[in-house]
């Protein structure tokens, strides 16, 4: 109740949806090397384990949730994102995780109904 | 039709030759080839030309996610629109991506545009949520 006050059933939590994320990919890939006959598998997993934990929240919000994972070898990877939404109400939380051979990003955004 | 009927209900049973002429909001429905074309027009427009550069890709993807956002906002329609881009370098790391939504399935649509050149592999998803009126 801290900082949201008015609404906090029907408020974007960013934080909450950050924890959300972490152990959804903690979880899915933590402790794992990349492996390119299972990353597919992964990035399926996160993001179907970060929503459904999402809709158990029973907020009225719609959701979208994006994972990417990137096998770390010198390249570089640059994303952005744009959004044109009720400022009041939407959001969106971007979770960036990493180990020793990949790297993973997942973005959630959150569409108040 | 029933005055007690949930608008949604109620304007599904009209006729669905007039979906094309009339759309009401809730017989929207996402044109995925119109926001497919409208983003492949804005990364061409940036990308066509150049190599993967460190130092301008974050302006690149900043401006492809906004023009097309603006291109897509012009279409006039009542939608709530994400757009993401990732420009990687290619360099034969692997990369995936997934992305799951949970939304109204009649009324909300995603498109997703890949594009690449010599150098660099660009990937843009359009997401959009109906608006209910």
């Amino acid at each position: 109740m801290d900082e949201f006050q008015s609404g906090e059933e029907t408020s974007f939590v960013v934080e909450e949806v950050s924890n959300i994320i972490k152990e959804a990919i903690e979880s899915a890939i933590g402790g794992n090397a990349y492996q390119h006959s299972k990353v597919n598998q992964w990035t399926t997993s996160v993001v179907e384990q970060t929503l459904s934990q999402l809709t158990k929240l029973g907020k009225p919000f719609k959701y979208i949730v994006t994972c990417v994972i990137m096998q770390k070898n010198g390249a570089g990877l640059h994303t952005a994102s744009s959004c044109f939404w009720d400022n009041t109400c939407d959001g969106n939380c971007t979770v960036r995780w990493e180990n020793k051979t990949m790297y993973c990003i997942v973005s959630a955004f959150g569409l108040a109904i | 039709a029933g005055e007690a009927e949930p608008r949604r209900a109620q304007s599904r049973r009209r006729s669905r030759a007039m979906e094309e002429f009339h759309p009401h909001n809730d017989e929207m429905t996402f044109n995925a080839e119109e926001a497919h074309n409208i983003v492949k027009e804005c990364i061409e427009g940036i990308l066509s030309k150049v190599d993967y550069n460190h130092n301008k890709v974050n302006q690149w993807t900043a401006t492809i996610v906004e023009q097309s956002l603006t291109h897509l906002v012009k279409l006039g329609k009542t939608y709530k629109y994400i757009v993401t881009c990732a420009v990687m370098q290619k360099s034969g790391a692997g990369l995936h991506t997934a992305s799951s939504c949970f939304w109204d399935t009649t009324t909300d649509g995603t498109c997703t545009v890949r594009w690449e050149n010599r150098t660099m592999n660009c990937i843009v998803n359009v997401f959009a949520i109906a608006v209910v009126l």
